[in-house]
Formats: C-alpha cells, structure tokens, sequence
C-alpha cells in the first residue's frame, strides 16, 4: 500500500495542476480573511465583533474556503484515469481496483491535510498582525479558537477523499467536477436555506463542514463538531466504497 | 520483491486451470465467452500459447482480440470461460508486473506527463527501482525524450513507451496488442528482432494483429480469430504447408496427367498451356503417379503461396456455424 500511495504522489507531482490549485487555494484564504476582517463591524455585518473568539473564530473559518479545489483535486486524481485511459495501466499493476482507491484515499487524505494546514498558517499570519494592528491580542489557545484551527484542518482534509470517492462513483471528469461545484455553492445553500428541512439538512456535507469550523451560520442547528467530521469522513467513504464496488468494476475498454 | 513470486504457477499449482496442464509462462484461453449488451465479441474462443516462441494472435479489426486480451488481463470480465496465465486469473497474480508486461494501445497516457514520470509511477507500484525505468527508456529508443511530455510524443514514440511499460518488471510473459502500429520499417525491424529475442530468452510472446504479413517473420504460432472465434491454432509452417503448395507440373499431354492425378482428390486446375496446378499434394506424389502412368513430365515444380492469401482465405471462409 505504500507502493501505491508514493505512485499516487507520483501522479499528482508529475503535472502542474497540484501547484495552481495550492496556489488557488491560498489566494482563496488571503482574500477572505482578509475581506472578513476588513469587512467586520461595518454596517450591515450580523458577525461578532473581532475582539471577541467567536469574531476571531469566523475569521479563522475562512481558512477552509479552499475545500473546493481540494475536492476537486480529489476528483480529478480519479476521473483522470478514466479521461486519459490510464486506468488500464493503472488496473494492470494493481488488478484489485479496490485497493487503487483505498490508496487515493490515503493520498489525498494527506493532500488535503498539507492543503489545510497551508491555509491556516496564512490565515493566521495575515490575522495575527492585522488584529494587532487594531489593538486586539488574539490568544490562539483560547479554547473555541484552537477548535476552529482543528476543525479547519479537518475539514480541508476530508475534503480530499471526499473529492476521491465522488469521482469514483461518476467516472467522467466534468460530470464529477460540475456536479461538485454545483452541489456546493447551489444545491447546498439553497436547500440550507429552507428552515422546514433543516432537521434533515444539518446532516448534508456543507454543514458539517460547518459544524467543524465552527462558522456562524444564524439559527441554524448545526451538528456538534465531532459529528460533523465523523459525517464528512463517512461521506467519503461511503462514496469511494459505492465506487469501488459499483462504477469501477465496469469493463475497462 | 522475491525471485519466487515471478511464476506464480510454481507457488499456487493447479488453480483454475480447465485445460492442459499448468506451466509457468503457459496462457490457456478456454470457452471464453464476452458479451457487450447484444452483441457477442468473443464467443467459446479456446487456444493455448506456449513460452519460448512468438505466437502471432490474428484476426480483422473487430474480430475479438483486443476483448480477448483484455479479458486475459482483468480489465474486462468473460461473460463466461476462464483465461490464464500459468493457471492463473490475472487478478490472482501477486505481482503483475512481474509476470506479465502489456502494451494494449498507444494512448493510454496522461499527455501533462513526461515518459519517465509515466514509467516511475508503476516502478513505484510495483517495487522496482526508479533506475530500471531509466533503462527501459533507453533501451527502445526513448532515452533523449524521457523528460518530454507524452502529449508531444508521435505515435511511433508512444509504442514504444507502452512497449518500455510492459518491459519494466522484465516479465516472463509478454502481451503486446498491435505494437507494430505507427512504427517506421526501421522500428519495426527493431520490434522483430526484439520479439524473437525475448521469445528465445524462454518468454512467452503474444503479439496481435490484423495483418498476417505484419508478423508473419516473427511468430512461430498463429491463433486466428474471426468473428470472436477461433478459426485456426497451427505453426505457421504447418499453415503454409497446408494451405499454399501449389504444385506446377507440366508435360505434352496435360490430359493424360489430369487423369492420373483425378483419383487422388486433389484439386486441379488448368493453367493454360499444358501445364496444370494442383494442390492438396505435394510435388514427390504427382512425380509418383506420372511416373506410374508413363506420362512424360517438362515441369515440376512447387510453389510457395502467399501468407497472406492464406490468412484471407480462412477468414473468408468464416467460421462454423454457432454450435448454440
């Protein structure tokens, strides 16, 4: 397994796309830390205050907005074998197909991880000083903001082998990637925004996410964040799980 | 990874074989059977390849073989039948490529990659050092393009990318679809010469095709299909011999010689003059009866046909009907 998982990094380094998307993802975080902060007390802003964790916490949650490109990286680290017919020579060497994505999982769980921690260092370099600035001390061991660190972190990571099962499941390329960007930033939030399902949207892959990060979203029940990690993880098992025994056994042709 | 697992055959006997006993090295087709929806691509096609000779697998586009292989190498499953590599399901195999290389088609690579990065991506798989990728680039041809990407690669270079994959666990058994394709007469000569060496080395070489006259100096064996099934296992010798002896024999009375070979059932025809062309005997035996019937012969001689010919004639005689 530690064969496979040094060829999936092979792959992954062998083309350029992993350094656009960290560097993608790091424009992300910059421009919403640095937005919520700028942004923070003028009018019409509903967040807490800066001097307070839970301001401080929204700020540092922003450091998960590149979940997205991790995501997607995790896609197309398996619809590329599909696009570009080297899942013959990918089942050649490793015939049990399963095992192909069980590796793809434990690689872009640690993508995703040295994605996230990429984020929160920058988040935090760019909010430590600003904050200072304004005359605020931040104490990251305060115990809500360290949690929201965490949940960052884990969130940035599931998102990897979130990517991985979603594209084990639907093998073409744009259909995964599509579908994902769609089901984030549309399906997700409109369905988040009925009250009346709530009680059934806690439970989507958004909000717990959210329930990580420990983000506001205004009255709405999120789940407790180890729940929602718990969640997220089983998402993106259940999906590679779905894939592995479902859309890869197809006749590779 | 140890020297033992390389025959897979020696350390797991006798599984799954249903015909012929099982050798290392040895692949054994049999009553495989794969449907695509309605339509049937292989149909109870058996056939064996033995190591240590090059054995040509033929057929027209369409006539099953890239599905046979695929089916050979896991990557389609039979609709029903086995195929085997020393008595093994490629799926079984503890380490693939070690055991079988494969080169299916010229396009299986991502095109951002370089040749090398392909190459080191399976030697990380399989536990071979980076060095030998580095090797087997070099040694069909590729050295001074490893770090070019594939996308910039013409199809002669991709061949033999694919050709270098299936070489880098330096495996016993070789499986190589249509890997003269996009090849320059210079290449393949190289592929030739390549194929019959690493037949003589004891491996076992199964080269497709859909053109006898591509293969016909570097297999050993034909398995022709046609129609997904078999239409002919033989040496090609064997075939030559069966299917295109044409004897010429000629003499002052034509007539009396159609005679004399008419019991025998073999085919005559009339090649204007006096001289007739008869097959389905040889030479020696139209000698015998002429000489037997005190008919004086000017001519005998025996005449090579083409391979080719041969191949179309048996693929247009079509195959059996289904016995189903």
């Amino acid at each position: 397994m530690i064969g496979l998982v040094r060829a999936e990094l092979r792959k992954l380094t062998a083309t350029t796309l992993w350094w656009w998307m960290l560097l993608g993802s790091l424009a992300l975080t910059g421009l919403f830390v640095s937005l919520s902060i700028a942004f923070s007390g003028s009018t019409g802003d509903l967040t807490p205050p800066l001097s307070t964790v839970a301001g401080q916490r929204d700020v540092l949650a922003t450091a998960s907005s590149p979940t997205a490109l991790v995501g997607i990286l995790g896609v197309v680290a398996m619809t590329a074998e599909f696009r570009h017919l080297t899942a013959t020579p990918t089942f050649l060497a490793t015939p049990r197909r399963g095992r192909v994505v069980a590796a793809k999982l434990i690689t872009y769980t640690v993508v995703g991880f040295g994605f996230g921690l990429a984020c929160l260092v920058l988040a935090i370099a760019i909010a430590l000083p600003w904050l200072s600035a304004k005359a605020i001390t931040v104490s990251l061991s305060a115990p809500g903001l360290s949690l929201t660190a965490l949940g960052v972190l884990v969130v940035v990571t599931i998102y990897g082998p979130l990517g991985v099962g979603i594209g084990a499941l639907v093998r073409n390329q744009v259909a995964a990637v599509v579908g994902l960007l769609v089901y984030l930033f549309v399906l997700d939030r409109v369905l988040t925004a009925i009250p009346a399902l709530q009680p059934v949207t806690r439970y989507l892959p958004g909000p717990a996410g959210d329930a990580l990060t420990g983000g506001t979203l205004p009255n709405f029940p999120l789940l407790p964040a180890w729940a929602g990690g718990l969640l997220l993880a089983g998402y993106a098992l259940v999906l590679a799980a779905l894939g592995a025994r479902f859309t890869l056994r197809r006749d590779v042709t | 990874m140890s020297q033992h697992r390389l025959n897979p055959a020696t350390t797991r006997p006798g599984r799954r074989h249903k015909r012929g006993d099982v050798k290392p090295g040895r692949i054994v087709v049999y009553e495989l059977c794969k449907d695509f929806g309605a339509v049937r691509a292989v149909d109870r096609l058996s056939f064996t390849v033995e190591p240590g000779m090059v054995t040509g697998f033929l057929g027209p586009n369409g006539a099953g073989k890239t599905t046979t292989l695929r089916a050979l190498l896991g990557l389609v499953e039979p609709t029903s039948g086995t195929a085997t590599i020393g008595g093994l399901r490629y799926a079984e195999l503890t380490d693939p490529l070690r055991v079988v290389g494969a080169a299916l088609e010229s396009s299986s690579f991502h095109p951002a990659r370089s040749g090398l990065a392909h190459l080191r991506i399976y030697c990380a798989v399989a536990g071979i050092p980076d060095q030998r990728a580095v090797e087997v680039l070099e040694f069909v041809g590729l050295g001074e393009v490893g770090h070019r990407k594939v996308r910039g690669y013409s199809l002669g270079m991709r061949q033999r990318l694919a050709l270098a994959a299936a070489l880098l666990g330096d495996p016993p058994v070789l499986i190589l679809d249509e890997p003269a394709n996009g090849l320059d007469p210079e290449g393949i000569a190289w592929l030739r010469a390549l194929l019959r060496e690493l037949a003589h080395e004891g491996r076992t070489v199964l080269v497709s095709s859909h053109a006898l006259a591509e293969v016909e100096q570097t297999v050993d064996q034909v398995v022709i299909v046609h129609r997904g099934r078999l239409v002919r296992q033989a040496g090609l010798a064997e075939l030559a011999q069966e299917h295109s002896a044409t004897v010429r024999a000629g003499g002052p009375d034509p007539h009396a010689l159609f005679r004399a070979l008419a019991g025998t059932g073999a085919e005559i025809q009339w090649a204007g003059g006096r001289e007739l062309r008869i097959r389905g005997i040889d030479a020696a035996m139209v000698g015998h009866l002429a000489h037997t019937a005190r008919i004086e012969l000017h001519e005998l001689s025996t005449q090579r046909g083409d391979l080719e010919e041969v191949f179309l004639a048996l693929i247009s005689e079509g195959v059996p009907a289904a016995t189903s």
